[in-house]
């Protein structure tokens, strides 16, 4: 059982830690990137992404399957996997870190938030310490979307882009992160 | 003479590899639907593998490469559509876990209701909260 199922069954098991603290979840979270080269562009979605939110604590998970990635192109989306990505030996990327910017009483009325995101970003194996801005908007319904924007350098995570494609391929990839999280 | 034939034998491998290369580079995804499925499974006996050992059920549903799977189940929720795809999710025993099987929009079955008995075909992704499926069609 992974640490987001822990937090998940812990939250509905326990009633008296739901209450005292405001956590926040998605499974169907948004995770894209975009590689831009004069050769090509490459651009992949992933909608399955599983997402935790502790208002009270600051504390921010989520996890990808990479295979749940989606390219246009099926010969892309194959290379990403097989060549690139490893996926069958590293199936899943994963976050795990804080935000700071917002809390228990800012998600009790709509507006946004700027918010900074710090923590350990696993891909491929390889896990690096990064902090990003984003932003946290606070809906009337109570749904709570969070927006990031980062740079990730396939080099910084051991992937290995071969010589005879790495003008396709930019050396930096932008990454956007969308969560739309509704309270547990 | 010869040189001549060398040229012509050198250009139409080269317009033949051309062709090749420009037609994998442009390959589309597999239609789901134009599939048979290597497995039929129960979404409660799917979950309960990934729950039971993890690695072991990524290498029998996921496979090495992409696979369709079938997955019979019961419709816990149909979640409202988002960037052209809708989530339905079949229903397990554990409240907290199901299968999420994501479908282009308006590909699902007009009759289909929560409660519903249904079968389904997709590609196994893997694992999360919940087992995930994606490119999702309705089994008639």
């Amino acid at each position: 059982m992974n640490t987001i199922r822990i937090i998940f069954a812990a939250a509905a098991i326990v009633p008296l830690l739901a209450v005292a603290q405001e956590r926040y979840a998605t499974r169907t979270g948004h995770i894209s990137f975009f590689s831009e080269t004069p050769v090509e562009n490459i651009e992949a979605h992933n909608r399955k992404v599983s997402s935790v939110f502790d208002a009270t604590s600051g504390a921010v998970e989520y996890a990808v399957l990479i295979k749940a990635f989606e390219f246009e192109k099926a010969l892309m989306q194959e290379h990403f996997n097989e060549n690139y990505m490893e996926s069958n030996t590293f199936p899943k990327a994963s976050f795990k870190g804080t935000m700071t910017g917002v809390n228990n009483e800012d998600i009790t009325k709509p507006g946004e938030h700027k918010v900074l995101v710090k923590g350990d970003l696993t891909i491929h194996g390889v896990t690096r310490a990064v902090e990003h801005a984003g932003t946290v908007s606070v809906g009337g319904d109570g749904v709570l979307k969070a927006n990031s924007d980062f740079i990730v350098k396939p080099e910084d995570h051991d992937i290995t882009i071969p010589g005879v494609v790495r003008k396709n391929i930019a050396e930096t990839i932008s990454v956007k992160v969308s969560m739309e999280y509704t309270k547990m | 003479m010869k040189t001549a034939t060398i040229i012509t034998v050198f250009a139409v491998v080269a317009v033949l590899g051309g062709i090749y290369a420009w037609t994998e580079y442009s390959r589309s995804h597999v239609r789901t639907a134009d599939v048979k499925p290597v497995i039929v499974v129960d979404a409660q006996e799917l979950l309960a593998d990934f729950q039971e050992d993890e690695d072991k059920a990524t290498t029998h549903y996921v496979g090495a490469s992409e696979q369709v799977i079938q997955v019979n189940g019961r419709i816990r929720e149909i979640m409202d559509e988002v960037d052209g795809k809708v989530n339905v999710v079949l229903a397990t025993s554990d409240a907290l876990a199901g299968v999420v099987c994501e479908f282009e929009a308006g590909s699902i079955p007009e009759e289909w209701r929560v409660g519903n008995p249904v079968q389904l075909k997709g590609i196994c992704t893997g694992m999360l909260m919940d087992v995930v499926l994606v490119r999702c069609v309705a089994v008639e």
